[in-house]
């Protein structure tokens, strides 16, 4: 059988922009609404009332944060609320100079995964750090949430608007 | 709360909302492009011909859907076809009332074995019917864009 190739036309911005193609414009409504679904969505609405919520597990014990219908350890539903306290350590963390479009920081993001008091060993969430010097960052530093004014929470995990080390000192912590 | 909670009202889903910034850009393609400059430059109709397997192309290809020959033959066809189909439209894609209804139609171009799908327009819907001859309304020359808009519409064929 004869292959037929055809010519592939690779097109620039200019092409558009000076009218050398013919084309169709579209602006699709892309408006989403993404389900939290039942735990994720009560965790939100918690967060809103300035709480941190987790979900325990029957089975094996363990307190998932951000909760979740099953646990992840054992696959058995979970059935209870735990409220949790807004302080934790932190497990990880990065300095970021640049934003996610890449532009220049001249102080930079904290993101960090802090393990949250109240829930099992480890069991923790993303958030960034503030009020802190990038080089005083460390591994296992003790953070506590700083909740924004009521107000202005919308209930995302934003509502939290950072955490920030708290003075407790860590010594005899044993977990 | 049960695994199988039901929600009663859809706002009562808890959701995170957000919209994405989006434009999409369809060109013509390379046998559009050829298509839709002729009716802009020369208010002139274009298909292409696939000579192997007897087939006109309105509106015309790149390569012939039977074959998948290249299409290189292409003639100027006489704009003007009949009602192979039509629909009356009374809502907008919102389901909101239409001022007008507005009357939608393939129109099977006579010299093609393809057709368009447009507006029909001075006629009434009740007077439309399968096979009707109908010919394009153009707009005027400096106004066309190179878009399938550059046809205002297709009315009755005066006879």
């Amino acid at each position: 059988m004869e292959a037929f190739v055809y010519d592939t036309v690779y097109l620039r911005r200019d092409d558009f922009e000076e009218g050398k193609v013919l084309f169709e414009t579209w602006d699709p409504n892309a408006q989403y609404a993404w389900d939290a679904g039942i735990a994720v969505g009560r965790y939100l609405q918690e967060l809103k009332k300035g709480h941190l919520v987790g979900r325990s597990c029957p089975e094996c014990g363990q307190v998932l944060v951000p909760p979740r219908m099953f646990c992840e350890s054992c696959f058995h539903p979970t059935d209870r609320w735990v409220t949790l306290a807004d302080t934790g350590t932190v497990m990880t963390f990065s300095r970021c100079y640049i934003t996610w479009d890449m532009v220049q920081l001249e102080h930079p993001e904290m993101p960090a995964v802090i393990a949250i008091d109240g829930a099992s060993p480890g069991m923790g969430i993303m958030h960034m750090l503030g009020e802190v010097d990038p080089d005083a960052l460390e591994i296992g530093m003790r953070v506590q949430a700083v909740w924004k004014p009521p107000e202005e929470r919308r209930g995302a995990i934003t509502d939290i608007a950072y955490f920030k080390p708290v003075d407790t000192p860590n010594e005899g912590r044993e977990d | 709360m049960s695994l199988l909670h039901r929600l009663e009202h859809a706002g009562d889903a808890l959701a995170q909302r957000g919209d994405m910034p989006t434009e999409g850009r369809y060109t013509a393609g390379v046998a559009g492009e050829r298509f839709f400059r002729a009716i802009k430059d020369e208010g002139r109709f274009l298909a292409a011909i696939c000579v192997e397997c007897d087939i006109t192309y309105m509106p015309p290809r790149l390569y012939c859907e039977e074959c998948f020959a290249r299409l290189d033959e292409w003639i100027e066809v006489e704009p003007v076809g009949h009602v192979h189909t039509f629909t009356v439209v009374h809502q907008d894609l919102d389901e909101q009332p239409l001022p007008e209804p507005r009357i939608l139609a393939f129109v099977a171009l006579d010299e093609t074995d393809g057709g368009l799908v447009h507006d029909l327009d001075e006629v009434d819907p009740e007077d439309v019917y399968l096979g009707m001859p109908v010919e394009p309304v153009l707009k005027e020359e400096g106004e066309r864009e190179g878009s399938i808009r550059d046809i205002k519409y297709f009315r009755p064929v005066m006879a």
